[in-house]
């Protein structure tokens, strides 16, 4: 086992006790692997055969660098361009620390040898390997000694490290494929802690579902930042995949010019659910409400009802599936039942008996803040939007209904202004 | 084009424009904070107007450094810290932040030390005034949002209107103030070369181009719209140097030509009121408690930020403090020590204040050195590496800065 630190610098001997150079960098390759072989070590310039060794000829890797070889027999190696650098692409970089979910700077990189490769086991991200890197280690491990405290030490597995910098595509292939396992708010999270480009980078290389989460997640200044910056196909794609609501706001807060082109290039369906939301004030019940809900036909049986959703296109697309509502032909709403309701009763029943038909509803026009008391008032989940002539338009869910209550500064991240 | 189209279009280049403005004003006010503004009223009361030329070449400096920044800040999305450790590596970052928080601590102290004295003049009991002024502070800091803290720290900007009024009250003679600015005058001896690396010192300052770069990079502003914020940064230099250039005015006019002699801006409050009235010392004691309260809200976050940013600590406002104990130690730290520093009875603020300017000092050259490596950068900038003029002046800049700084040491022995 070997620090980075404690590598680079280091004369490299060969096989004869002879000098053959500085070690400066080191190149591994499959960094998407929980062990990254070590490819090579490079050299800095001036003496020497070659700038790089190739793996094969190290015989050891510690504080000392010894060549298999005599500087003689050294065989020359070129770099295949699918290499990582340690030093030059890894260490003192940010990363993303998929297990703890967050953002880390690269204090050291912690090497060792399996059965016949040296390999990169983990990134260094404590207190300690800063300390090493500033050359202080040992003076301040006696001191953490004597006050009795645990050196801050952390080492973090490269198996559970994202690398990412945008210039380099090589990396983000492999923070997608850790990155997307992880939840879309704590990416979120990340992309708040990374640069603009960086962040921008990383949404750029989620595939279009976890990219319209993330984006949902993220302060709506930021959202327009992201979505501004992306080619407009892309961008397109990934508001389909987001809430029709949380599309529209987006849509909002984008310039005139930009949103119709992206409604342009949307499906004609999503687009038209979208258009629909844009049309009504920022504040009220149409502009916050979601076209994402599910109907069922009156005159069903309870059985006939739960067959007809497992069929049913709205059902599989309505996330939170709380309440279904019953509509007439002409999408009157006649009647709505909480899904608890409706598997709960007897298979033979009628909707028509089951259902409430005391409505609790509002207006496309009804402020937020009135749908936030409603909805406190009578304990509901999601309130139906209708229009004059009674026609079900869409649903408010409780948690945008609370935006109005609660200071969105307190609910969402705040942006950081002083950020450096 | 017709008419309406032409106004229709330079509405629309001034509304982007003023969407964009910040950063480079906020930054260019905040430089003319407390130590700048006793700097500037002693260089007014013991040189006069002969002082005028120096904020007329600074102006320059100021303007091609700070362009550099927020260019950094546009191009790369990153801080100057970010930069300095990818870049040079942990020792480098390390001394470089180590410097930053002991200067930044110091200035800080003195921002606070301004708001005390400027509360006194305007009779409020610093035991009052400070507590109250940093509890203001860390609310609207950590409960504002982008918006509204940005909204916040302009319209504290407006002191600077403050300075100008007073200027104007104290009727000075224009003629010579025009000819002194665009005729230089030096003289070699210790205290005018005190003077002048002070003027320079609190003009363009190591924690205003980390603040400048990481405002720009956070507003998201990327090189398409770069044109704009050139123009903010420009002109928030102008703008800032033209308060710093009216507080000299004010203070010759009325103290110099008198022979009275005042270290810091609290005395020249004082000393304007038997000559240029009472309202000009009311407006100079409000200029600078605005300037103050600015600075001190700027100075503390940004220094936690380019720490924390710089050794991967966790930080922000919106983390518990468990989750950023050094992100949080450092901001309030440095808000309540400051703090205690001013309030302990019979405390000397001098030696302090010139133990972080002279901090400051030494810290300018690297810190210039180390950005123009980097602007010059072409993997990190692309086409926007410096230009073959910008680092003629930048370097002019920086040894001219560091020449200044050697001399000042020499004659000190």
């Amino acid at each position: 086992m070997a620090f980075l630190s404690e590598l680079i610098g280091q004369t490299v001997w060969d096989a004869r006790g002879e000098r053959v150079g500085r070690c400066a960098d080191i190149l591994i390759v499959h960094p998407d692997q929980p062990f990254p072989t070590v490819r090579a070590l490079a050299l800095e310039d001036g003496e020497g055969a070659g700038q790089f060794i190739p793996a094969e000829q190290i015989g050891w890797l510690g504080p000392n660098i010894l060549l298999k070889v005599s500087r003689s027999h050294l065989k020359p190696f070129t770099p295949q361009g699918n290499e990582l650098w340690l030093v030059r692409q890894i260490l003192d970089r940010q990363i993303v620390d998929t297990e703890g979910r967050r953002v880390v700077r690269v204090n050291d990189l912690l090497l060792t040898r399996t059965n016949e490769h040296f390999c990169l086991a983990g990134v260094d991200v404590g207190g300690l390997g800063l300390l090493r890197r500033l050359g202080i280690q040992k003076p301040a491990l006696t001191l953490f000694s004597i006050l009795r405290q645990k050196p801050p030490e952390l080492i973090i597995p490269w198996e559970d490290v994202a690398p990412l910098q945008a210039q380099e595509p090589i990396r983000l292939r492999i923070s997608r494929d850790k990155i997307g396992r992880i939840h879309p708010s704590d990416i979120a999270d990340i992309i708040a802690d990374l640069d603009r480009r960086t962040g921008q980078a990383l949404i750029e290389s989620l595939d279009d579902e976890v990219a319209a989460d993330t984006i949902e997640e993220i302060p709506p200044q930021m959202q327009v930042d992201v979505i501004s910056r992306l080619e407009p196909e892309r961008a397109a794609d990934i508001l389909e995949e987001m809430g029709p609501d949380e599309a529209a706001d987006l849509l909002g807060d984008l310039p005139a010019h930009a949103s119709q082109k992206l409604l342009e290039l949307m499906e004609d369906e999503d687009a038209e659910d979208v258009r629909r939301l844009l049309a009504y004030p920022e504040d009220s019940a149409g502009g916050i409400m979601t076209t994402e809900f599910t109907t069922l036909p009156e005159g069903l049986t309870v059985a006939e009802a739960l067959e007809y959703l497992r069929q049913s296109e709205e059902a599989q697309e309505d996330e939170a599936l709380h309440y279904i509502y019953v509509v007439d032909e002409g999408g009157h709403l006649k009647g709505v039942i909480s899904l608890r309701d409706l598997v709960l009763s007897p298979p033979e029943a009628t909707l028509t008996e089951r259902m409430t038909t005391r409505l609790i509803t509002v207006g496309p026009l009804t402020p937020q803040q009135e749908i936030a008391r409603l909805i406190a008032k009578y304990n509901l989940l999601a309130v139906p939007v209708v229009d004059e002539a009674g026609v079900l338009q869409g649903i408010v869910t409780v948690d945008d209904a609370i935006d109005a209550i609660l200071p969105t500064a307190w609910k969402k991240r705040l942006p950081r202004f002083f950020y450096v | 084009m017709t008419l309406k189209e032409r106004l229709l279009h330079v509405g629309r280049r001034l509304f982007l424009y003023l969407s964009i403005l910040g950063p480079g004003l906020i930054t260019a006010s905040a430089d003319n904070d407390a130590p700048g503004i006793a700097t500037y009223s002693m260089a007014g009361s013991h040189y006069g107007y002969g002082f005028l030329w120096v904020i007329l070449a600074v102006t320059f400096g100021e303007m091609v450094v700070q362009e550099m920044a927020a260019r950094m800040g546009a191009v790369t999305g990153k801080g100057l810290a970010d930069l300095i450790r990818e870049r040079f590596g942990v020792r480098v970052v390390f001394f470089a932040m180590v410097c930053l928080l002991i200067a930044n601590l110091g200035t800080t102290t003195a921002e606070i030390a301004g708001i005390a004295a400027s509360a006194e003049l305007l009779g409020l009991s610093r035991y009052i005034a400070v507590p109250i002024a940093a509890i203001f502070i860390f609310v609207v800091v950590t409960r504002g949002t982008y918006q509204r803290v940005e909204k916040v720290l302009l319209a504290l900007c407006l002191y600077s209107v403050a300075y100008i009024g007073s200027a104007f009250l104290s009727r000075p003679p224009w003629g010579e103030v025009l000819r002194q600015t665009v005729v230089p005058n030096f003289h070699l001896e210790t205290h005018y070369i005190v003077a002048l690396l002070a003027t320079v010192g609190t003009t363009i300052t190591p924690w205003g181009c980390v603040y400048l770069q990481a405002s720009v990079a956070e507003k998201g502003i990327n090189s398409k719209d770069y044109h704009y914020t050139r123009l903010d940064v420009i002109s928030g230099a102008i703008f800032g140097n033209i308060v710093s250039a009216f507080i000299i005015i004010c203070t010759a006019a009325t103290l110099f030509i008198h022979g009275i002699q005042v270290e810091t801006a609290e005395q020249a409050a004082v000393a304007l009121a038997p000559l240029a009235g009472q309202w000009a010392q009311l407006l100079f004691s409000l200029g600078l408690l605005g300037a103050s309260l600015l600075a001190a809200s700027v100075l503390p976050l940004s220094t936690a930020y380019a720490i924390c940013e710089a050794f991967g600590w966790e930080r922000g406002i919106n983390t518990e403090f468990r989750e950023a104990p050094l992100f949080y130690s450092l901001y309030a730290g440095m808000l309540i020590l400051g703090g205690i520093v001013v309030l302990l009875p019979g405390i000397q603020l001098f030696p302090l204040m010139w133990l972080s300017q002279t901090l400051n000092a030494i810290l300018l050259p690297v810190i210039l050195v180390l950005m123009l490596r980097l602007a010059n950068d072409r993997g990190l900038m692309g086409r926007w590496v410096n230009s073959r003029p910008t680092n003629a002046l930048a370097w002019v800049t920086t040894v001219l800065i560091a020449l200044v700084t050697v001399v000042l040491f020499v004659l000190q022995m």
